[in-house]
């Protein structure tokens, strides 16, 4: 899909140990069993690995994977240069 | 004397410094070899032996998401109550949720974690900080995740009164079965504290062995030459149930708890009232329930943990509350002091002792502190008939448990 998801999917593995057939750019989070404690941690995840800011509200447990690849590039975007 | 009903023991799980799962660590106690080890963690400190689980893979033993969510007391928690449930021959997804309750001691919490994220504040400001903070440190996750994991309903809590949370859960889940609370209680204790900090905090008090040197030889509980204690972590849970109710359902029922006794210092922070006035009423009231006498207590597993002071006081008290006709042990010489999980790795073991007619030995006793008139158990295990044996916990704040328990 594009780098942004790539990494996304790879943190989700790595980090919250996500079964990488399960994920999907039209998969939601709850589908994935995130609950909104896990959806706070990986936007600090986020925020650390993408190097960008983003507020707690940017996703919930019903937004698909896309929703937030598409959070995360738009304020790279806005950060760049 | 008024004993109370006793309360089948059907089920033990243990995860301890001899290993993972209950016969791994009996065998460890009866072959009487210390497992402390030096420990790269503690590279540096003050003091860098410890008892640590060997072996534990969080992702393959409590599962992959459960590892990066749940502090390593609950982990130890998890694997510990899982192998009682079974041993119980209970099936989670078959019980009646509601009437299992969930008593779990732990004096600390989950200190690792505490630890990691307060160092990535310092260093990387909070943003770093997890957002599982909080729900992996608090210590009454280890009672809260076994509802989750066990699907346990009923009455949920952790006791804290330090080195006797474990024998105090114990107690108190007993307490809630005989007055109806629930049909089951899944109790026990967990901890995991070695961390770099709590044990710099021990060692600063001056409760820790020295003998860095030969980390085997550390703990010695009951010598003439101990120094402190070499600190360990584990968990030992209990499945409980009433006796009726367990031979109704034709479990195996592997000793009693019979009495139970608690009872405060009031005297010190740390150190043992030197009289053992109040370690004296709580044996005493663990006998009177359990309508045992003094002299019928065949064997001990002594709190002992290697300090000078604890194994002096509670090695007089238990003279004058038992005489000396019962074979006493310290397991601590193996497993190290796990405070809040020691009352009830100690409880398992006494059940296993009263099974087998086996009483373990005490690690490194190579010559009995001349102070200590019992019959201090050394060498090997001795075989014994057991009708009755008493575990002793004692904690920090001057808070004492007895737990007795009867052959089946």
């Amino acid at each position: 899909m594009s780098p942004v998801y790539d990494k996304l999917v790879d943190l989700l593995v790595d980090r919250f140990a996500v079964d990488r057939a399960a994920i999907g750019p039209d998969v939601t989070f709850e589908e994935l069993e995130m609950d909104s404690l896990f959806l706070v941690e990986l936007l600090l995840v986020i925020e650390s690995e993408f190097q960008v800011k983003i507020g707690e509200e940017a996703a919930a447990p019903t937004d698909t994977i896309a929703t937030v690849v598409k959070v995360i590039a738009n304020e790279i975007a806005a950060a760049a240069p | 004397m008024s004993a109370a009903a006793p309360v089948a023991v059907t089920g033990l799980g243990l995860v301890t410094a001899a290993g993972i799962g209950t016969e791994a660590t009996w065998d460890g106690v009866c072959a009487g070899v210390s497992a402390a080890t030096r420990n790269p963690a503690l590279e540096g400190l003050p003091v860098d032996i410890s008892c640590t689980v060997p072996g534990l893979d969080p992702a393959r033993h409590v599962g992959r998401r459960s590892a990066l969510m749940h502090d390593r007391f609950t982990q130890l928690a998890i694997v510990a109550a899982r192998e009682a449930v079974a041993d119980a021959g209970l099936d989670p997804a078959q019980w009646d949720g509601a009437r299992v309750g969930v008593v779990v001691g732990c004096g600390l919490g989950g200190v690792s974690t505490w630890e990691e994220q307060h160092r990535r504040m310092l260093e990387h400001g909070p943003a770093k900080v997890s957002a599982l903070l909080v729900p992996m440190l608090v210590p009454n996750m280890a009672a809260g995740n076994l509802a989750i994991d066990l699907g346990a309903t009923g009455p949920n809590f952790v006791t804290a009164t330090a080195c006797s949370s474990g024998a105090t859960a114990i107690g108190t889940a007993a307490q809630l079965l005989r007055e109806g609370a629930c049909d089951i209680v899944v109790t026990g204790g967990a901890e995991a504290g070695v961390s770099p900090l709590m044990v710099t905090g021990f060692a600063q008090m001056g409760a820790l062995s020295r003998r860095l040197d030969e980390p085997a030889a550390a703990s010695r509980p009951f010598d003439a030459g101990r120094d402190g204690f070499v600190i360990g972590e584990g968990s030992g849970i209990l499945v409980l149930e009433r006796e009726a109710d367990a031979r109704a359902r034709g479990a195996r029922v592997r000793s009693l708890l019979a009495g139970y006794g608690a009872s405060a210092d009031a005297h010190h922070l740390t150190a043992p009232e030197p009289e053992g006035r109040a370690v004296l009423a709580a044996v005493r009231a663990a006998l009177e329930q359990a309508g045992t006498a003094p002299g019928d207590i065949g064997h001990v597993n002594a709190h002992g943990t290697s300090t000078r002071l604890n194994d002096a006081v509670e090695a007089a008290t238990l003279r004058t509350a038992l005489g000396d006709g019962a074979a006493v042990t310290s397991t601590k010489g193996v497993l190290g002091h796990t405070l809040g999980a020691a009352g009830a790795i100690e409880a398992a073991l006494t059940v296993l002792a009263v099974e087998r007619s086996l009483v373990p030995p005490t690690a490194n006793l190579e010559q009995l502190d001349p102070a200590v008139e019992l019959d201090v158990v050394a060498g090997g295990p001795r075989k014994t008939a057991l009708d009755a044996a008493l575990s002793t916990s004692f904690g920090f704040g001057g808070q004492n448990a007895a737990l007795v328990f009867v052959a089946a």
